[in-house]
């Protein structure tokens, strides 16, 4: 991931069974989409908790609101659970005074990924908004 | 006492099949059917496979996603824990029927694996749907990764995103067993 990270921007691309991650805290803004289904949730998404880890400890918070797109298509367990890890993140950046909108983007007709959101909205203290999208 | 063996196996692996199989093989029409090494090169093309299969099939987003998620995990299942013998590799099918699909996977455990897998899937099937998803949702929210990385979701998410489960563990060749699932997906 080094190779692919700027002190300015998180950017890592999509492959197969991995997403694209985007992450430019300039914008505000911060996207995750594709597939996820590591062999290793751990071991991919480590860096990039620790990339937000790094940059939320060092930030201060703005009025500005930091986006953060979720637009996944498949995903394993452990990425669900590396999700919630990093939503958690962002909450507490919530907490610190950062205001803070996580968008779960999902087929309008995909019920199950509605259900997977509804979830995450219950987990974490952050607005956490719905967005049924057509394609 | 080669020949003994190996015909001691090929019956347990043919018998294995035949118990959660044969319906498939008779009854059901086989949209992909895998048998050979299973990693993470061969796994997107399944789920690919599997996908778009179910588009042709015309089932609907929320139903595709049940099945191919499911796919995932027992894919990923097999590739993380299966004993891996070159003679009779893992075994991914899906299928549909009337009803709806049937997903089947079969890969061989090493015996010591059984009664702690056998224990385990007993005490899941056992509970209602509810328990099963507020165990999903426990361990999403207060549980720890393995050392290699997995939940230990992935056959709870199965269990509770298929509409049947039904799993066998039948005695192979030596210290080895065959593990079968089979998760039904009602229309």
């Amino acid at each position: 991931m080094s190779d692919l990270t700027t002190s300015e921007k998180l950017i890592i691309e999509p492959t197969f069974t991995t997403p694209e991650i985007r992450f430019d805290p300039a914008a505000r803004h911060f996207f995750i989409g594709g597939n996820s289904y590591p062999e290793n949730s751990l071991k991919f998404y480590g860096p990039v908790l620790q990339w937000v880890q790094n940059w939320a400890s060092k930030h201060t918070p703005s009025s500005d609101t930091l986006t953060v797109e979720v637009k996944l298509e498949y995903f394993n367990t452990s990425t669900a659970k590396v999700l919630l890890d990093l939503f958690r993140l962002f909450e507490s950046l919530h907490e610190k005074g950062q205001p803070v909108q996580i968008r779960w983007i999902y087929l309008k007709e995909d019920s199950e990924m509605e259900d997977a959101g509804l979830d995450y909205q219950a987990a974490v203290r952050v607005p956490f908004e719905l967005v049924p999208v057509n394609e | 006492m080669d020949w003994l063996c190996r015909l001691r196996q090929d019956f347990f692996y043919t018998f294995a099949l035949d118990v959660l199989c044969m319906t498939v093989s008779y009854e059901h029409r086989l949209l992909f059917r895998h048998e050979g090494p299973l990693d993470m090169e061969v796994l997107p093309l399944l789920v690919h496979t599997a996908d778009k299969a179910l588009q042709k099939e015309g089932a609907k987003p929320p139903l595709r996603r049940r099945i191919v998620s499911s796919l995932i995990e027992v894919a990923q299942n097999i590739i993380r824990y299966a004993a891996v013998d070159e003679k009779y590799p893992p075994l991914l099918m899906l299928s549909r029927s009337d009803q709806g699909f049937v997903l089947i996977a079969k890969n061989l455990i090493h015996c010591s694996q059984e009664f702690f897998l056998h224990a385990y899937l007993r005490n899941l099937i056992q509970m209602p749907r509810e328990e099963l998803e507020r165990l999903y949702y426990n361990t999403l929210t207060e549980g720890s990764y393995s050392d290699i990385g997995g939940a230990g979701l992935g056959i709870v998410q199965v269990l509770f995103k298929s509409d049947s489960f039904e799993h066998e563990l039948m005695p192979a060749e030596g210290e080895y067993s065959w593990f079968t699932i089979k998760a039904t997906f009602l229309l």
